[in-house]
């Protein structure tokens, strides 16, 4: 009996310790469409980002977060900006399309980083025409507000632009094609079957089954919890895109 | 309890055990190593895709160079040649379990990225060239997948990580003994690309 029951215990131990994983960097607070962490923009410029971008998710679905930074936390704005892209899941989970105008004061760096979605439109080229053009100018001058202004005023115009339109409706159709869900029911069946011995055998059964039962317990739980979604109450989210390191920096 | 009652119950009971079972093994892991080889594999391909972009971008980047600074002869040779090298390595998905093409692929691939760093750097001295909106286009292309190659090297590492830990830790260990004893651990970046051969600055 305690030779199945410490049996039993390791098996158990090992199915919950699978779910965890390391995180080395350290990402804000999605707090809304303006991050302002290193605090360059006074209330009145959060709001109208705010209202910008807001009208742009629902006009395009685009999401375009605008974030500053205290600190890259000792690594370059790149490989910062698409592990917070990801971290955040910036963007429509089917379609990525997600950007971020990254402003980094400590380090002089600014990046826009964008989703997979958004690297037809907002191409690398165009990233790095806005970052030069529109935001640098500012930025040299110390005009932090301006600066991120005029740059997301390019970002919505680039996206909001009838060629850009068009180009994603393609992709989306052709991302609606591929995607199909497998159906649940085999699982439901399946987890059913496993309540239904648990019970059995919980309340009439032998020691193998009782033990069998207590490892079904365990994986039923275990997998119940760690399938929990993010999906706390009205705050405005991510909603599930994914980067790979498309766009442009710029320094000053 | 009548008789015929508890026969049902002996049939169910064979019926159960089997979806059971399936559950049973799939919350152990018993997928995990095929499910993890899947990925690791689609993420090398995304490596290669990247890598191949940042080909095809070159010759266009030396034609244009070329355009101004025709004096920087062995510059544009050395990218040229590094190219040619990097793509005559013959790489598919195999390419991952075997040691000695995998160090090939990346030796070429450094020599590439240093040689490329040393035309941009010679690049910095033309202003002609810095001012022309052709080449600042290229420029930004390179960068953009020059950090789209660390990105999904990144994201191979991390696939290979997890698919090796797989193989060699317990329970992926057992399974990796019973059902897939020709899975072979998959190898990883060793040399970083921004170590790249060190750009030699001559003045004649």
């Amino acid at each position: 009996m305690t030779l199945r029951r410490a049996i039993i215990t390791a098996i158990a131990w090992i199915g919950l310790t699978c779910a965890a994983s390391a995180q080395s960097l350290v990402f804000p607070t999605l707090t809304g469409r303006v991050v302002d962490e290193a605090g360059l923009l006074e209330q009145a410029d959060r709001a109208a980002l705010t209202e910008t971008l807001a009208a742009l998710e629902a006009q395009t679905t685009d999401q375009v977060i605008v974030v500053t930074l205290k600190s890259l936390q000792g690594r370059t704005i790149e490989d910062y900006g698409f592990q917070l892209g990801r971290h955040w899941q910036i963007g429509q989970k089917d379609k990525n399309n997600g950007a971020l105008l990254i402003v980094a004061p400590a380090e002089h760096a600014v990046r826009i980083e964008v989703g997979y979605g958004l690297e037809g439109d907002l191409t690398d080229a165009v990233s790095k025409f806005i970052i030069e053009n529109a935001i640098l100018p500012h930025f040299k001058a110390g005009d932090f507000p301006d600066g991120i202004k005029r740059g997301v005023d390019d970002i919505v115009e680039v996206l909001t632009g009838d060629a850009g339109g068009l180009k994603r409706a393609a992709q989306k159709k052709a991302a609606a094609d591929r995607t199909a869900d497998a159906p649940a029911w085999p699982m439901i069946i399946l987890i059913l079957g496993g309540i239904f011995l648990i019970i059995y055998c919980a309340t009439r059964g032998g020691g193998f089954c009782r033990g069998l039962s207590q490892i079904l317990l365990v994986m039923l739980l275990s997998g119940r919890g760690s399938r929990g979604g993010n999906g706390d109450g009205p705050t405005w989210s991510g909603g599930g895109g994914s980067f790979g390191g498309g766009g442009a920096s710029g320094r000053w | 309890m009548s008789r015929s009652f508890t026969k049902f119950w002996s049939a169910a009971r064979i019926a159960l055990v089997f979806p059971l079972l399936t559950l049973f093994l799939t919350g152990c892991g018993v997928n995990n190593i095929p499910t993890y080889q899947e990925l690791a594999k689609a993420k090398w391909s995304d490596v290669l895709n990247q890598y191949q972009r940042r080909s095809d971008l070159i010759p266009n980047l030396v034609e244009t160079v070329k355009g101004i600074a025709q004096q920087e002869r062995t510059v544009f040779e050395a990218v040229t040649e590094a190219r040619a090298r990097a793509t005559s390595v013959q790489v598919n998905a195999d390419t991952i379990t075997d040691p000695e093409t995998f160090k090939k692929f990346q030796e070429a691939q450094a020599q590439l990225s240093g040689a490329l760093g040393r035309l941009l750097a010679v690049s910095e001295n033309y202003p002609d060239l810095k001012s022309s909106q052709n080449f600042l286009t290229l420029q930004s292309q390179l960068e953009g997948t020059e950090n789209r190659i660390a990105v999904a090297r990144h994201d191979y590492i991390e696939a290979v990580r997890l698919y090796n830990t797989e193989l060699s830790t317990f329970p992926g260990r057992i399974w990796a003994a019973i059902l897939y004893r020709s899975n072979k651990p998959m190898e990883e970046f060793t040399v970083d690309d921004s170590v790249k051969v060190a750009p030699q600055v001559k003045f004649n």
